[in-house]
């Protein structure tokens, strides 16, 4: 995000890389689309957006939400006004269910040829036996540590008194419970023993410090000291190490990371679909991720090619190893009920840890 | 203080006719409420609506209607935790900012600063321009340990352990009374601006004590801009979200996070519209319960 | 008594200004994170000027803000002039009425909003993010405006009245002139409103339109950077030096001697 603007004055090579890379321009004149996206999440980097302008005449602005309930309620209440929306896979099921998105059709995007098929064909972007998302980017939530400090090699270290007063907690309910269920040997998608759940996040008060919401408020707390030990995400850590200098590496321990997998998809009332997805091609493709891993900072690429362009020492590849794609769990859809069931527990368990 | 002529307003002149007052008076509240209507009553209506679904009303899900939602304090008992944090926090930030407020807007008119009063009033006004979550998080960086507050402190007595106290009800109280304190100034500025000093003075020279002063004349005719300053401040401040959540870390769990949480986190409108209308029943009833007080001294 | 009045108010400015002064610092501070030491730079200064999505985010706000206050100001003054001075059924109620916009918060205001305008056929767009703005203005520039009411003796009125004037005439050469600082500040606050309006922009702005508490807000997920903090320096700065100077240089003041 933050180096985003200094790219600008790369600009031009940038710009050249994109237009041999893409080949002939094609013929999208003074077609605009709209990206429905978080904020700072690869699809406005400028540099990127200035690429692809100037390689296919198509022109982008996004709209941002903040929350995945948010990027839901906007598609509902404004169709016709989108052409492609980032979407956790997590959700697609939810979007697609409710007529929200539709069927992509790989055939128009010729770099999905190198998507890992585990994460292409993933249950997630299934929706009634068609692929309602292309795979974009996959990260992890798992332990954000301070150089310096013994690396842990469970969550249980969450709890322990070693750490007392310099632990961090990711505000959200999935990723909450998603942690007690690992700690506690379960699955983190269908955890059957809530109680568990709740005695583990129960026994983390004492450690507690504090509770994040954003990356931005990540940073400055860790920056400032105030803890050593947190949940946090995998680009995030290594953005923040590379691009702000702070002494913090990812650690994934043993009960495993808490998985996710975000797609890109097609509005079913896309005003322009072949333009989504020369755009959604774009943002699959090797040198964009690059040049966005690199530099930026981003979660790592679905796409094999775009993950062997790193070097091998680079920090993103080292974090997101291949062989997670297999191993670790990936966030899932959750039925209304258990959602609701994992909000409450995680409200009840805030407010346990406000009665402190 | 202004009941009783209103009576006697009279009908409109206008063209040589005379038309009625109602003319008069739905041209002056058509424009406001009219807009109130479309804009925020009828948009409320329906989340008041949303409130009794099973589901949130987006996708083709079946809707039912139910009042679990307006069970939530039994069905979750720390709810009622919650909620006494939440008016503690609404309580201490009004009570301070009115309590510094009435004293600012004392100052400002009582100090012989002529016409440079009005210069310090914008001043303390425009803080009020700056982003507020710029503001809170620069507020993290004072008051957290070894923040600027503890270099201060430490700079002067270099023993003095730390006094930070981010992430902490306190905190809140601080952002919260930061953030809304001009409020206060302003409307109470507006009501103690127009006492005149031949009043005051007349009363010292009568022998009275500053107390009485103060009790007998200033706080009374100041009394409208107090309880326009308080309804200014509660109101809003028991449905904050954005201060508890930064400055209040794990603290900081108030009714208004709980009701963002619904929206953002759980995708879950009926129970976040209905612990909305909850927040405002219990703010229209403590407003009914000091409304003889209020009716007394002024109307708001 | 006077020198204690003074102090106090420089100790409540030093005190409202003290988060203001930490924002400047950290805008020519290195690091991103507010992260001290402190190094001076300029680095987010220099950022700033090449952002034009901000700057124009920027000039946005500021316009959306002076737009919302001449529609929220005027409407807001008829409508406490009328619940103050004239007599009907129903004006408790109405006053009662103007507690929910504050109450509720943003959040569900503007997803309210945001649904109700879909069903209605209202859109989204600049119209509908003003059609909101000025809604949650109208309330608090009533109040203020109220208040200012309550504390003008109502007899000088009657008596231009008794004279001869008609109740508009009246109202326009005796209240109006004493109303003054009222609706000023009234529209200061429906400015202050409007300016820091983060969740009806970004429900009900058309794509691609962004104000600067859209920016703000948005960013914060991923990270927003100092140059935040330079553009809203930059933005108090010149609104402080506009305000005082037209105090300074006008009849602002005029409306305080009142007596």
């Amino acid at each position: 995000m933050k180096l985003s603007r200094r790219n600008t004055l790369q600009l031009m090579g940038g710009t050249a890389l994109a237009a041999s890379m893409l080949g002939p321009r094609r013929a999208f004149a003074a077609t605009k689309i709209t990206v429905l996206n978080w904020q700072g999440y690869g699809t406005d980097e400028k540099w990127a957006l200035e690429a692809f302008t100037a390689a296919t005449g198509i022109e982008v602005v996004h709209d941002y939400f903040n929350s995945e309930a948010e990027m839901i309620t906007k598609l509902a209440t404004n169709p016709g006004a989108y052409d492609v929306v980032l979407i956790n896979s997590a959700r697609i099921e939810q979007a697609a269910g409710q007529g929200l998105i539709q069927p992509v059709d790989f055939a128009k995007i010729p770099n999905s040829a190198g998507l890992a098929p585990k994460l292409k064909d993933h249950d997630n972007m299934q929706y009634e036996g068609e692929t309602f998302g292309c795979a974009w980017v996959w990260g992890m939530n798992g332990l954000g540590v301070r150089d310096g400090k013994t690396d842990p090699d469970s969550y249980a270290a969450l709890a322990d008194p070693a750490w007392v007063g310099k632990v961090a907690l990711f505000d959200d309910a999935v990723t909450a419970v998603g942690l007690g269920a690992l700690a506690t040997g379960q699955d983190m998608n269908d955890p059957k023993d809530l109680e568990a759940v709740k005695t583990f996040l129960q026994s983390i008060r004492p450690n507690l410090h504090n509770l994040w919401t954003s990356e931005d408020q990540w940073n400055k707390a860790f920056a400032a000291n105030e803890f050593d030990l947190s949940i946090a995400w995998s680009g995030g850590v290594v953005r923040s190490f590379r691009n702000g200098g702070l002494p913090v590496h990812f650690v994934v321990p043993k009960e495993g990371a808490i998985g996710w997998l975000d797609g890109l998809a097609v509005p079913s009332t896309a005003p322009d679909v072949d333009a989504a997805y020369a755009f959604i091609n774009y943002m699959i493709d090797p040198d964009f991720y690059f040049r966005w891993a690199t530099e930026v900072g981003a979660p790592a690429s679905a796409n094999v090619d775009a993950m062997a362009k790193l070097p091998e020492d680079d920090l993103m590849k080292q974090v997101h190893k291949p062989d997670y794609i297999d191993t670790m769990s990936i966030m899932a859809a959750l039925p209304d009920a258990r959602r609701d069931a994992f909000n409450a527990l995680w409200q009840e368990m805030k407010a346990y840890y406000a009665a402190k | 203080m202004s009941a009783g002529p209103a009576t006697t307003a009279p009908a409109l002149k206008m063209g040589g006719r005379r038309l009625p007052p109602w003319v008069a008076t739905t041209a002056l509240l058509l424009p406001a409420y009219g807009w109130l209507l479309i804009a925020i009553f009828l948009p409320l209506g329906a989340m008041f609506l949303f409130s009794f679904m099973t589901a949130t009303p987006i996708g083709n899900k079946e809707i039912g209607y139910t009042l679990d939602q307006y069970k939530i304090f039994f069905t979750q008992p720390y709810m009622w935790q919650v909620a006494s944090w939440t008016f503690q926090i609404a309580f201490a930030t009004t009570l301070i900012c009115a309590l510094a407020g009435f004293l600012a807007a004392l100052a400002l008119a009582r100090s012989g600063l002529g016409r440079s009063q009005w210069i310090f009033l914008i001043l303390i006004l425009l803080p009020f321009w700056t982003n507020g979550l710029v503001r809170i998080f620069s507020w993290t960086m004072v008051i957290r340990e070894g923040g600027f507050l503890d270099a201060v402190v430490q700079f002067v007595l270099p023993e003095a352990g730390s006094v930070g106290f981010l992430y902490s009800r306190p905190a809140i109280v601080l952002g919260l009374v930061h953030g809304y304190l001009p409020y206060m100034v302003l409307t109470c500025y507006i009501a103690i601006s127009t006492i005149d000093d031949a009043i005051v003075e007349a009363a010292e020279s009568l022998g009275a004590r500053w107390w009485t002063v103060l009790g007998r004349i200033l706080i009374p005719m100041a009394a409208p801009g107090l309880i326009a300053g308080s309804v200014l401040i509660f109101v809003p401040v028991v449905g904050a979200f954005m201060e508890p959540r930064i400055l209040g870390g794990p603290q900081g769990v108030t009714l208004g996070t709980v009701i963002e949480d619904s929206f953002t986190q759980g995708f879950n409108w009926p129970q976040g519209a209905a612990l909305s209308f909850m927040l405002l029943a219990v703010v229209l009833a403590i407003f009914a319960t000091f409304s003889g007080v209020l009716r007394r001294n002024a109307q708001w | 008594m006077k020198a204690f009045g003074r102090l106090y108010l420089c100790l409540l400015i030093f005190f409202l200004y003290l988060p203001i002064g930490v924002m400047i610092a950290m805008g020519f501070n290195a690091s991103p994170y507010y992260q001290l030491p402190f190094e001076f730079s300029t680095r987010w200064w220099n950022e700033l000027w090449q952002n034009q999505d901000l700057l124009e985010a920027g000039r946005n706000s500021v316009i959306v803000a002076v737009i919302v206050t001449l529609i929220a100001t005027p409407i807001g003054t008829a409508g406490a002039v009328a619940l103050h001075r004239r007599e009907f059924p129903g004006r408790n109620f109405l006053r009662v009425m103007l507690l929910p916009p504050i109450a509720i918060p943003w959040l569900i205001t503007g997803t309210a909003m945001l649904v109700m305008f879909y069903w209605s056929g209202v859109g989204r767009g600049f119209h509908a993010m003003l059609i909101g703005h000025v809604a949650l203005a109208i309330p608090y520039v009533v109040l203020v405006v109220s208040t200012g009411l309550q504390t003008i003796r109502q007899d000088l009125e009657e008596a231009a009245m008794s004279l001869g004037s008609t109740p508009v005439h009246a109202f326009f050469r005796v209240t109006l002139p004493l109303l003054t600082p009222s609706i000023i500040g009234a529209a200061l606050f429906a400015f202050a409103v409007s300016l820091d309006q983060f969740v009806i922009s970004y429900f009900l702005a058309t794509p691609g339109y962004t104000t600067l508490p859209v920016k703000i807000y948005s960013a914060i997920r991923k990270g927003f950077t100092p140059d935040i903090n330079i553009i809203s320096t930059v933005l108090l700065l010149a609104s402080m030096a506009l305000v005082l100077v037209y105090a300074v240089f006008s009849k602002f003041g005029a409306g305080n001697v009142r007596r």
